[in-house]
């Protein structure tokens, strides 16, 4: 992109060259203005409040935030919370991928399996999967099954829709010559259909992921014991404001990292695209 | 490999439907024989069904009539099972998430060839096709040349019997296409086997093959059955023999008035 040129020096003279040029140069990077905006609204967050004495239950400053964050994970189980529902969020997530995989797998293969699966999936995708909670609750109680299917049902829809697209999007000629090179049906599957789709599952598998993670902090909110959306919402009732500001960080820190982690992967599948 | 596998094409037609619904007749009781270890060229317009035909004879598609049989060369009789075949084709269509090695060792894996022994074999056939050194190279690092010869050396390390040639050089650039040509009639010759080359450069179809039939227009049928009895090797210098320019101009004369009725059925149903 052209913005991230690093700005060249207009003028050229004995000053551009001195550290201090060199360290105004590099506030100008767009990585490093970055994070320069944020401390900056945090530094400006933190005077307000302390200038203007806030209520900290409406507006707590970002240094007792910070405290009560360290204090969560030292003594208050923060760290169990995270791990509930980190666990409820990828095992739900893995059942997706598995199923998800292979029935988008059947589907594009066979024109039966697909008209039967498309008017569920038609009905299904579109509605919004937080109203499935109050009926799941009913069928499967509050506990671990609960979870993992709520988590699943938020992630299943776009790995299937984007499996069969992948597959169906397969060069013919590929299929062509793999037959050719006498392969069954089952290895063409696993040979040629499934890695050249790998793309398109692992674009459906971004969406589903941050779809599994509302779903469980939502369903955590209405009905969990433990994990972050229940920690969340009890100190909101409580008006433990700094608590609530604490939980948030730690959710925001979560969807970064499985961005990040994506962005990796993302690199990785490059190879897989024909220039 | 004994003396080699001849294949008869016994009346094959194929009629399929198009979008609308109305059957299309694509080949019209195709007759002819391969003659075994010798290089057969299809010629014909755009649109006669040449490939399809191929794809016919490889079993990967089946005609609505008629029947391919191939023909064991020593015995005179049908073969006793189908010969080993492999395509080579216009896109080379190579799998872009597998290198080179493990592109051609591809049909050695469907086939269960354990690892080591697939590697070693893929090797050998990179080298016939002066590849040796690109083993680790993605399709997509490599020139149209260079990928057509991966999916040469694809095809012949399996040893085919039969090697299908699907205008193996109709996406490539004239220079390109002159070495290949070359490289694959000497590849041919060397192995014995059994080829079908479809082709529409009439100049490819010359250089490389022993017999040259010429299709018609949509419904494709045979016109004409040619020998091409110049001496081998053939290269460019070929092309300055006086027995050139006359199969030339006799093949021309019997692809000019089937180009021009394949261009009118192209107008018609666009």
């Amino acid at each position: 992109m052209l913005d991230e040129r690093p700005s060249m020096p207009v003028t050229v003279g004995p000053s551009t060259s001195g550290p201090l040029h060199n360290f105004v140069q590099k506030l100008g990077e767009p990585r490093v203005l970055g994070w320069i905006a944020v401390a900056s609204v945090l530094i400006v967050w933190e005077v307000i409040v302390v200038a203007a004495h806030l209520n900290p239950i409406y507006l707590p400053s970002p240094s007792h935030i910070l405290v009560a964050l360290v204090t969560m994970f030292k003594t208050g189980g923060l760290l169990s919370d995270l791990l509930a529902t980190l666990g409820r969020i990828f095992g739900g997530f893995a059942i997706a991928l598995v199923v998800g995989t292979l029935l988008g797998i059947w589907m594009a293969t066979s024109q039966r399996v697909s008209a039967i699966a498309d008017n569920f999936i038609a009905a299904l995708y579109p509605l919004p999967k937080v109203t499935l909670i109050p009926l799941l609750i009913i069928w499967l109680g509050t506990g671990g099954p609960f979870m993992l299917t709520i988590s699943a049902l938020g992630a299943i829809f776009p790995i299937v829709i984007n499996t069969v697209l992948g597959i169906r999007q397969c060069d013919p000629g590929l299929v062509l010559a793999a037959r050719d090179l006498e392969a069954s049906n089952r290895q063409v599957i696993r040979m040629v259909l499934l890695p050249s789709a790998i793309p398109s599952i692992f674009a459906g598998v971004r969406l589903g992921i941050g779809v599994s993670i509302i779903l469980v902090v939502a369903a955590e909110m209405v009905v969990g014991k433990v994990g972050l959306g229940a920690r969340l919402y009890l100190a909101g009732q409580i008006l433990e404001t700094e608590q609530v500001f604490a939980v948030l960080i730690v959710l925001a820190i979560l969807g970064v990292a499985v961005t990040k982690a994506q962005d990796l992967i993302d690199d990785w599948l490059s190879q897989w695209r024909l220039s | 490999m004994g003396m080699g596998v001849a294949i008869e094409c016994d009346g094959v037609s194929l009629t399929y439907s198009a979008k609308s619904g109305a059957p299309v007749e694509a080949l019209q009781r195709v007759s002819f024989r391969i003659h075994p270890r010798r290089v057969t060229a299809v010629i014909g317009p755009s649109g006669c069904g040449k490939s399809t035909l191929l794809q016919i004879v490889r079993g990967l598609l089946a005609p609505s009539a008629g029947r391919i049989r191939f023909i064991d060369a020593q015995s005179g009789g049908a073969a006793a099972t189908k010969p080993r075949m492999a395509t080579v084709w216009q896109n080379f269509n190579l799998f872009p998430w597998r290198t080179v090695v493990e592109n051609v060792g591809f049909g050695l894996e469907v086939g269960g060839t354990q690892r080591s022994e697939r590697v070693e074999r893929s090797r050998r056939s990179l080298m016939q096709v002066d590849l040796a050194g690109f083993e680790n190279k993605y399709p997509r690092q490599l020139s149209g040349g260079m990928r057509q010869r991966v999916g040469l050396a694809r095809a012949l390390v399996m040893e085919p019997e039969v090697l299908l040639l699907d205008e193996p050089f109709g996406a490539l650039d004239a220079q390109t296409r002159l070495i290949l040509q070359e490289q694959l009639a000497r590849l041919v010759e060397k192995s014995g086997t059994t080829a079908v080359l479809v082709t529409h450069s009439i100049e490819e179809a010359i250089l490389l093959a022993d017999t040259i039939l010429v299709m018609t227009a949509r419904p494709g049928r045979i016109a004409a059955e040619i020998r091409v009895e110049l001496p081998r090797p053939r290269s460019m210098t070929t092309t300055r023999l006086s027995g050139y320019s006359s199969l030339f101009d006799q093949i021309y004369g019997l692809l000019r008035d089937e180009v021009v009725k394949a261009m009118t059925i192209e107008t018609e149903s666009a």
